[in-house]
């Protein structure tokens, strides 16, 4: 039970990851219908600035003191936010905007080239092996306090939780009580009659590829912090999961791809623990085939119209 | 031209034996498609066949002419034999993904899968993976060596069945979903096949079903992680050839062959109902199911005759370099054959055969020698040769971005897209972007059909496709690539 337990835990800290970068999956996909393929590969790049900022910049390490640690993690994620959002900004300028009225799959075929790109830069400049950092936090077992020891909660999963938690409350909040959010939402659901409406729908997709940028910089620092390791191709991975998690959630749906990934990271974590860490890969596509065979709409169902 | 000679009946029968027995009557038609091509297109079907003669007839050149011509006048390294062969092995990979993504319009983004199934497809039949059975036939084995040990010849009609077969699975519960779902399918197919000849390599199971029970102990399925070697070579009995890659320039000749095969199928496909169906699914699905096209069914056939293309090429493959593993079936080896696809040209045979060759001489030979000289001036400098998907990932972007249609395009294809490009620049002029083009040219050409008939085309070589292209995409039975 305990194990169960334990595996839960881990599972939930993967799923929040997850949630992040699938938001952005699910942003884009719900906007303009693409399914952003660079976005697992802007999240892996997302976590080899943070590396670099963490360990070459800032030089942290579990020494460290508290405040200082604080406050540069808190820069440290500011700053890859921006960059990240930028980088996802500037890659719908160059790679998908051109390409707004070709058919459905050329937007989806650029996406493709643009995430081997970045894989390939990011194995350019950092190389092929894994990049790893020491543990910032301490390794004290949270729930010990409580008395319990049979099941571990580190400080790296309260952090994911720490970051995660906020962002997913303030994008909410925006999608839904700004006027930004409410343009995006229309732009969405119809982006010719959004046009006509005054909606600058150019802005309102650049504005949701930064979103979608920010919260995959978000989730590349919380995933080198949490993992601490990372590698050149492990956008391509991630990247499906978070789709999958998207999908499974029912794309366009913003609750519904956190659904999917708290999901999501369940089946990452009890395939791990009771399966084999080989399989889970193979799962995760079974899931996300049989999602979309069986109910394409997903647990949640799309929010939008389906504008095939 | 071709005549069409519309028949009340179906002149093949009905249901899929009708389908399989259409495809038989392609295959059969090769020698009076070649006779008629003589007849109507006398001089291209002359180039082509001079063209034939001197891929025949490379290996000579290649000793003889070719080495002095590089050497002296065209200062860039010739691919050697085994370039050659992976260049045939890709070009019956990329006609297959052709007829799913070219003619069909089904975007297959783990095709890799089908090329991995025919490749173990050849694995399991020929080497001595079954190694506590022993079945010798016409194979180049001494009798009584363990495993199973089929002739090539035998291996690759089955490497067509099992590829075509799991197209066929995988495509009918699919096809129904949109475009860029079915893609992201297709790629978690291709994701699990590899996976699944990789962690099958210890397996224990049992069960019982009343009196039958079935058990296994610590099984070697598929050899796991190391593959399955070494593989038998292709051997042609009588002549005393071996097919493999110490064999020189012979592999060459036997990949040639199979993509002569791959060729003459596919084009007399495409120029077959299937393929009307095919264009016409591409092009408005609603409007070929209101034709009478059973779509699931022609998308189905696309998909399966496209994989079987594909196990083709992977038992090939796996025959020629004598081993298997699943690290060679990769997304980015699916891609590979995509980025031929859309380089040559999406939907003309000549075109992705032209990125094939291109793309795999690139790989295999341009870019390596390129590192190698750069690693000589700078030994600090990244090889080119380990980022050769950083090159090939900027040619998807560039290529959707400045010229879809690929540079041998497809004279419909190419329409179809510049249809779009147009409404693109019309919808920058108009700041909103709202109005919808297409219906608007659609309406236009309504009201003035003499637009359409000024734009039977561009003849082909010839690119533009100016603002007039933007013809709907009628079902040109005339055409001429």
């Amino acid at each position: 039970m305990d194990q169960v337990i334990q595996t839960f835990i881990i599972g939930l800290s993967n799923g929040l990851i997850f949630a992040l970068v699938a938001l952005g999956y699910t942003l884009v996909y719900g906007i303009i219908e693409l399914i952003n393929f660079a976005h697992g590969d802007l999240f892996m790049i997302s976590s080899m600035i943070a590396l670099f900022l963490i360990a070459t910049v800032f030089r942290l390490s579990a020494a460290t003191p508290v405040l200082e640690l604080v406050g540069v993690i808190l820069l440290v994620i500011a700053v890859t936010m921006i960059v990240s959002a930028a980088i996802n900004v500037a890659i719908e300028r160059i790679a998908y905007r051109p390409l707004r009225h070709a058919p459905k799959l050329a937007p989806l075929i650029s996406a493709i080239g643009v995430s081997f790109v970045l894989q390939n830069i990011a194995n350019l400049i950092a190389g092929p092996a894994n990049k790893s950092i020491d543990n910032l936090f301490p390794t004290t077992n949270l729930l010990s306090a409580f008395g319990i020891t049979t099941i571990a909660v580190t400080f790296q999963q309260a952090f994911v939780a720490m970051v995660t938690i906020p962002l997913l409350i303030a994008l909410t909040w925006f999608v839904d009580k700004t006027r930004q959010g409410r343009a995006m939402r229309a732009t969405a659901q119809d982006p010719d009659t959004a046009g006509l409406m005054g909606v600058d729908v150019n802005r309102t997709i650049a504005l949701t590829f930064l979103i979608g940028g920010a919260l995959a910089g978000a989730a590349g620092v919380v995933q080198i912090l949490y993992n601490n390791v990372t590698v050149y191709n492990l956008g391509f991975r991630f990247g499906l999961n978070a789709f999958t998690s998207a999908v499974l959630g029912g794309i366009g749906n913003l609750s519904g791809a956190v659904v999917g990934a708290l999901v999501l990271g369940q089946i990452n974590a009890f395939s791990d623990r009771f399966l084999s860490a080989n399989w889970t890969n193979a799962i995760v596509f079974a899931v996300l085939i049989a999602v979309l065979v069986f109910k394409p709409t997903g647990l949640l169902g799309q929010q939008l119209a389906d504008r095939a | 031209m071709t005549t069409l000679v519309v028949k009340d009946e179906d002149p093949y029968g009905h249901g899929i034996g009708g389908w399989l027995s259409h495809v038989g009557a392609v295959i059969f038609g090769i020698p009076d498609t070649y006779r008629r091509e003589l007849r109507l297109h006398r001089r291209r079907t002359i180039a082509l066949t001079i063209m034939t003669v001197i891929l025949v007839t490379y290996p000579i050149l290649n000793s003889a002419f070719l080495a002095a011509f590089s050497r002296n006048v065209f200062p860039l390294p010739l691919p050697d034999d085994t370039t050659v062969t992976l260049m045939m092995i890709f070009g019956i990979m990329a006609i297959g993904l052709n007829i799913v993504a070219g003619f069909a319009g089904l975007l297959d983004l783990g095709y890799v899968a089908f090329y991995a199934l025919g490749a173990y497809t050849a694995a399991f039949l020929a080497s001595p993976h079954w190694g506590s059975i022993s079945v010798v036939f016409l194979a180049n084995v001494p009798e009584g060596f363990p495993g199973i040990h089929l002739p090539f010849w035998i291996i690759v009609p089955l490497a067509i069945i099992v590829a075509g077969t799991f197209g066929a699975l995988l495509g009918a519960p699919t096809l129904r979903l949109r475009g860029d779902y079915l893609a992201i399918v297709t790629l978690g197919f291709g994701e699990i096949v590899p996976v699944v000849f990789r962690n099958l390599s210890d397996v224990t199971f049992a069960f019982s079903l009343g009196p039958i029970s079935i058990g296994a102990q610590h099984l070697n399925l598929t050899g796991g992680s190391l593959g399955i070697n070494p593989i038998d070579a292709p051997y042609l009995p009588f002549a005393n050839v071996t097919f493999n890659a110490s064999a020189g320039y012979a592999p060459v000749y036997l990949g040639m062959f199979l993509l002569l095969f791959a060729i003459l199928i596919a084009r007399n496909l495409e120029r077959s109902r299937i393929g009307r169906a095919w264009m016409a699914i591409r092009e408005d699905e609603l409007a070929a199911e209101m034709m009478g096209v059973n779509t699931l069914r022609t998308k189905l056939l696309a998909f399966a005759l496209g994989a079987s293309f594909a196990g083709v090429a992977g038992s090939l493959q796996a025959s020629y370099l004598g081993a298997t593993t699943s690290d060679f079936f990769t997304f980015s080896t699916s891609i590979l054959v995509l980025i031929m696809v859309i380089l040559g040209g999406i939907g003309n045979i000549w075109g992705v055969l032209l990125g094939a060759v291109a793309l795999t001489y690139v790989d295999k030979t341009l870019l390596p020698y390129v590192g190698q000289q750069v690693q000589q001036i700078a030994p600090s400098f990244p090889n080119p040769a380990q980022f050769n998907f950083l090159l090939f990932g900027l040619i998807l972007v560039a290529m959707m971005r400045f010229r879809p249609e690929g540079f041998l395009p497809n004279r419909q294809r190419a329409a179809e897209l510049a249809a779009h490009t147009q409404a693109d620049v019309e919808a920058k002029v108009d700041a909103i972007g709202a109005v919808d083009i297409q219906a608007e040219t659609e309406a236009a050409i309504e009201a003035d059909p003499s637009a359409v008939l000024d734009n039977t085309g561009p003849p082909p070589g010839q690119d533009e496709t100016g603002p007039d292209a933007r013809s709907p995409e009628t079902i040109d039975e005339e055409r001429d690539l």
